[in-house]
């Protein structure tokens, strides 16, 4: 007797359907797993059976083969277990045939009941495209339920898992996903900080990378927490590609717009993704759709910061093992911070810098390199002088939310975040002539470079969008010279 | 090196004021042209602070508009502060290296170095070429700097610093010191206060220097123009500039105006050419 059980592997966190294919053979007791499982798969032997036993099913005394096929595709972890025990019980013929049309992931304790895996949106996506019911646990079946379509059966054991299936029992109910109970940081809190504020509205309007340098203390990590609650929400097509990368990931979801902030010490795999075994997303694709803060981007390794670069500009990783590529996204807006120097302190009014002068142009070479090229804003925030710090708290997050989304539907009807402006739709972009003259000017009087010159336009779009200007004027150009900074 | 000129002790070119002092060098390789006249010497701390920079930039600029040349050390800090805003007001200056005449230290400073000379200013140093440049030859170049000047003005010292010394070779060679006073309880002030409880005569302020080196070496080469148009009345802006400029934080928050109007408003002014903006300070250009 063979049964076929539909299970799920996640390439990336593209799902790929796994058949698990279970035969009973001649009677003598013997159970074989094949089709490059890792140890954790093969490990389902022991598992499987004792959860049989534990839920009042006997074990065949026969010889059991079960197949994950294809073969050519490398499997992972314990979420094999549930199809496992529900092909083995559905090709013996102890409970109808039934019970294996369904596509299921979970891993199974001892005691028979199932416990959660990772790649439950995978499973989801897989049952919803072959029109099958859905079988996880129920703490994965929160984030699967955000795929459309999907015929979600939550199951706490394995005799509840057939029963369901053979649709003899109701499952138990979705949970409902735990909604962040913690308010994101509010723009509210950031007393003082005109320019960083501004800098800060006009990145989230038109997605710019946002490069914030200043001395210790100036509130940079501060201003750098509050981008996400300024963004607009994700989209549901954003929450599912979200979702299904901490799946993979194998993290509990957190807040609607990911914020990541990657110590400087992390690993090459950890911050753009890989590991042994089944490659995991890094903390670039953790962030996918929200925001990477790298503080401190002066004392990131260069190798890490050049590893970045191609991520961030193509919005997607590619991973290369042996037989297998992955792709993770990477669509991230990325702030990083940074001190003007080693020590801190070069340009304050009143404390001298302590740094050596060849230690202070190593260290900005170092942030200056070509990640920073990707910048479109750069913006000083200097130690200011006799600010009152008792001042009336600044502007809510949730009005310059909406003028950020006031701006980003100006920006829908062209196509795409100013951030990715190409330069033949920036020369379209109708410009008053004394905005031109400005700018004309900038190019001689500052050395404006080719790619300052487009980031120049593309900010100054932004800021034009911000305020509903379907021309660029003086005052865009101007404000956009300005955060362009001076490195 | 092309362009560089040997001067010997004695021979016509050779600075009246340097023949004055017992250990004068018995040649100078020169760039460009020595000036006849004394300079008025402006130095101080290579580490200085945003207000030491912005004072040095203010002497250099108001010595050049009263037509004195500026003599310094084209050090990173107070002296590069000065040789810049002294090229900027198309005024003479004269950078004193503590090296070959074919070497350039510190490296940045090449390009200011050479608009320096091109302003009809000079690049000097006793050193051969091929001098690198060693600790101990940086005292050595500080009597130099000195002996050009009948008026040394320390900005911003330690009380171990470079400037101290050139302040010291100076009193012997009988010039005049002037001192900037500070907070004694900054390390950036000590070295000046210092000089000015030994008998250094004080310094006000740009208008203050121009004034007291008026005493010591004659009325000013160049008769004080009308004051550069009151700038004041192109945008009040500028009035709160002051002598170590101020962030672009500190103008929206005296002004009570919008970040975005400050900054369109200061983009107007760079573009005119009355101030500088770099690392979010503003600076009268």
């Amino acid at each position: 007797m063979v049964a076929t059980v539909t299970s799920v592997a996640q390439v990336g966190i593209e799902p790929r359907a796994v058949r698990v294919e279970t035969h009973i053979g001649p009677p003598k007791p013997q159970f074989t797993l094949v089709g490059l499982p890792d140890t954790a798969v093969r490990e389902a032997r022991e598992r499987v059976r004792a959860a049989m036993v534990s839920s009042g099913y006997a074990f065949p005394e026969r010889r059991v083969t079960v197949n994950l096929a294809p073969a050519d595709l490398p499997k992972a972890g314990s979420a094999y277990d549930l199809p496992i025990a529900l092909g083995v019980l559905a090709a013996d013929g102890t409970v109808p045939p039934g019970a294996a049309r369904v596509v299921a992931l979970g891993e199974l304790a001892l005691d028979g009941s199932v416990r959660r895996a990772r790649g439950a949106i995978g499973a989801a996506v897989v049952a919803s495209r072959l029109g099958l019911p859905c079988l996880v646990a129920p703490e994965g079946a929160a984030e699967a339920s955000r795929v459309p379509g999907v015929d979600l059966r939550p199951v706490r054991t394995l005799a509840e898992a057939v029963s369901v299936a053979l649709g003899e029992t109701a499952p138990v109910a979705v949970p409902t996903r735990p909604v962040s109970t913690d308010p994101l940081p509010d723009l509210a809190d950031v007393r003082g900080q005109p320019i960083a504020r501004r800098a800060l509205e006009i990145a989230a309007a038109g997605g710019h990378h946002l490069f914030l340098y200043g001395p210790p203390g100036t509130g940079k990590t501060m201003l750098a927490r509050r981008l996400p609650g300024l963004l607009p929400r994700s989209q549901p097509s954003e929450e599912l590609e979200i979702a299904a990368i901490w799946s993979a990931a194998d993290r509990p979801l957190g807040e609607d717009r990911p914020f990541r902030s990657p110590h400087h010490s992390i690993s090459l795999a950890g911050l753009v993704g890989g590991g042994s075994g089944v490659p995991s997303p890094g903390e670039i694709s953790l962030a996918h759709h929200g925001v990477l803060f790298l503080d401190e981007l002066g004392e990131f390794p260069a190798h890490l910061l050049d590893a970045l670069r191609q991520p961030i500009e193509e919005g997607v990783v590619v991973i290369a093992r042996r037989g297998i590529s992955v792709r993770f996204p990477t669509r991230v807006q990325v702030v990083a911070a940074s001190n003007p120097c080693p020590c801190g302190f070069f340009g304050d009014r009143r404390q001298p810098c302590q740094c050596t002068a060849a230690a202070a142009q190593r260290y900005r070479r170092r942030i200056s390199g070509p990640l920073l090229d990707r910048f479109d804003l750069r913006v000083a925030v200097p130690r200011s002088e006799h600010l009152d710090l008792t001042a009336s708290p600044g502007e809510p997050s949730v009005k310059v939310a909406a003028r950020v989304a006031a701006a980003r539907e100006h920006q829908e009807k062209r196509g795409s975040l100013n951030r990715d402006l190409e330069r033949k739709v920036l020369d379209d972009q109708p410009m008053e002539p004394a905005a031109m003259r400005m700018l004309t000017g900038a190019v001689e009087r500052l050395g404006l470079s080719g790619r300052g010159y487009d980031r120049v336009r593309r900010v100054a779009r932004t800021v034009a969008d911000l305020a509903g200007r379907e021309g660029i004027v003086e005052a865009d150009i101007g404000e956009a010279l300005f955060l362009r900074g001076s490195l | 090196m092309s362009g560089v000129e040997l001067i010997e002790r004695g021979r016509s070119g050779y600075p009246p004021a340097l023949e004055e002092i017992p250990d004068a060098p018995e040649r100078l390789y020169v760039r460009g042209r020595l000036p006849e006249r004394p300079c008025v010497a402006v130095v101080g701390s290579r580490s200085a602070t945003r207000y030491g920079l912005g004072l040095a930039r203010a002497f250099g600029r108001a010595l050049a508009e009263a037509g004195w040349p500026v003599a310094s050390g084209l050090a990173r800090g107070v002296d590069g502060a000065a040789h810049e805003a002294v090229s900027m007001a198309g005024g003479i200056g004269v950078a004193v290296l503590g090296c070959g005449p074919d070497l350039m230290y510190p490296p940045e400073h090449t390009g200011l170095a050479a608009r320096l000379v091109g302003d009809g200013g000079a690049v000097v140093t006793e050193f051969p070429p091929g001098s690198r440049p060693e600790p101990w030859r940086f005292p050595l170049r500080n009597r130099i700097i000195s002996g050009l000047s009948s008026v040394v003005v320390v900005v911003e010292a330690s009380v171990d610093g470079g400037a101290l010394i050139t302040a010291r070779r100076a009193l012997e060679q009988g010039r005049e010191v002037f001192a900037v006073p500070g907070d004694v309880d900054r390390s950036t002030a000590a070295g000046a206060n210092l000089l000015i409880r030994d008998g250094a005569w004080p310094v006000l302020g740009p208008a203050d220097l121009v004034e007291s080196v008026a005493r010591v070496m004659g009325p000013p080469p160049t008769p004080p123009q009308a004051a550069r148009q009151g700038t004041a009345a192109v945008d009040p802006l500028l009035a709160n500039l002051g002598i170590s400029g101020a962030t672009i934080d500190e103008l929206c928050v005296g002004f009570g105006l919008e970040a975005e109007v400050v900054m369109q408003r200061l983009a107007r002014l760079e573009a005119a050419g009355l101030v500088a903006i770099s690392d979010g300070l503003v600076t009268m250009a």
